[in-house]
């Protein structure tokens, strides 16, 4: 195909673009994906069935803080890295606020109780299969920023990829919350974070293979 | 004589209010561009030149949501290109890394840009201090007409002038000295 032909072909197909369309498209993405998750946090795990207790509870509400804050900063790299030129990533420094309040709290939980229940606090009930919960809660979020990447230009795919992962990661942990009856800070900081740090892998091992256009 | 930015940008931005024309103006005048930013860099392949130039324009066309229309276009346009590039020489096999052969291209878009803007300064030097500086204002330092002549004390349609004919100058004396 000649070039003006190959000009002209394209030029038939111009739909407008409104302005922030990629925020608008991450989010979309993220919202369809966690659509999928919150279906089989439901119908596979079940909501936790003290859910109207915990709702009045601090540590229910510490759990969504900590993952709906790292979710924000993840989507908001994201939509950095979405562009081919993505400027600076120095904000996402603010990842640390969250990470350090939740470790505050976990310090003060140690202080709180006797030595001996530590471990036990630490580990909870589900410490095994937490982390892997939320890594494979995460898959349909990351199908979802896919999605959203198909329009877009990301020129550094790993980091995309990880910070892709890392939203996935936190967002699939926010819907875990409704299911998962832990309630120490110390095992969220742990066991949340090693799966959302799971997810953030697996999006930089992924990203230079899925999101090559 | 390629296009200006400002020009680029306007096309970019009908495109992406849905103007057709717009759209299909901009991807013409990016056929040049794109050819010798390509070509420079490769010497031996000239059928890959072309391909990569249409493999752009598609990029280009498909992926114009993610530009940001506070940025400027051709620094949106080259990293399109370059990662258009690094595609092409990763499809290739070559051995080196994605992350490295970026930081390749960053570091000789640099050293381009550093000359790129010798030149412009070479070719200022060559017109009259009025035309000059006139065009330095309104093009390189981003000032409009009215505040270009403010600051040089001359009226508006002056400066108009002056940019009108000094870049006359400059792409005759750029076309004279490639032949």
């Amino acid at each position: 195909m000649n070039t003006q032909q190959l000009i002209e072909s394209l030029s038939r197909d111009v739909p407008r673009v409104t302005r922030h369309a990629p925020e608008k498209r991450v989010g979309f993405g993220i919202i369809a994906g966690c659509l999928v998750t919150l279906v089989l946090v439901t119908t596979v795990l079940g909501i936790r069935p003290d859910l109207q207790v915990a709702l009045y509870g601090f540590s229910f509400w510490m759990k969504w803080a900590y993952a709906i804050a790292l979710g924000v900063a993840a989507a908001y790299a994201v939509t950095r890295l979405a562009r081919p030129l993505p400027g600076s990533l120095g904000s996402l420094w603010l990842l640390a606020v969250p990470v350090s309040i939740l470790a505050g709290i976990g310090i003060s939980e140690l202080v709180r109780t006797p030595s001996d229940r530590w471990l036990a606090m630490w580990l909870g009930q589900s410490w095994m299969i937490c982390p892997w919960l939320v890594l494979t809660l995460a898959a349909p979020i990351f199908v979802g920023l896919l999605w959203s990447f198909r329009k877009l230009a990301p020129t550094r795919l790993r980091a995309a990829g990880a910070a892709a992962g890392l939203a996935s990661g936190a967002w699939a942990a926010t819907l875990y919350c409704l299911h998962c009856p832990e309630t120490s800070a110390l095992f969220v900081l742990t066991w949340y974070s090693l799966g959302i740090t799971l997810a953030t892998g697996a999006g930089a091992v992924l990203g230079p293979r899925l999101l090559r256009w | 004589m390629a296009e200006s930015e400002t020009q680029l940008k306007a096309w970019m931005v009908g495109g992406l209010n849905g103007d057709e024309r717009s759209h299909a103006a901009l991807l013409g005048a990016l056929v040049p561009l794109l050819h010798s930013f390509y070509r420079r860099r490769m010497h031996d392949a000239e059928g890959d030149v072309d391909d990569l130039v249409q493999e752009t324009l598609i990029s280009v066309h498909t992926r114009r949501a993610s530009y940001d229309r506070n940025r400027p276009f051709t620094a949106w346009l080259y990293a399109v290109a370059r990662y258009r590039l690094v595609d092409h020489y990763r499809r290739r096999k070559l051995s080196v890394s994605v992350e490295d052969v970026e930081d390749i291209l960053a570091i000789e878009g640099f050293e381009e840009q550093v000359t790129a803007s010798m030149d412009v300064d070479n070719l200022l030097n060559t017109l009259s201090p009025k035309q000059a500086r006139a065009i330095s204002d309104t093009h390189l330092d981003g000032m409009s007409i009215a505040e270009a002549a403010a600051g040089a004390g001359i009226g508006e349609s002056d400066v108009k002038i002056s940019v009108h004919r000094g870049l006359k100058a400059i792409a005759s004396r750029v076309r004279g000295t490639r032949q």
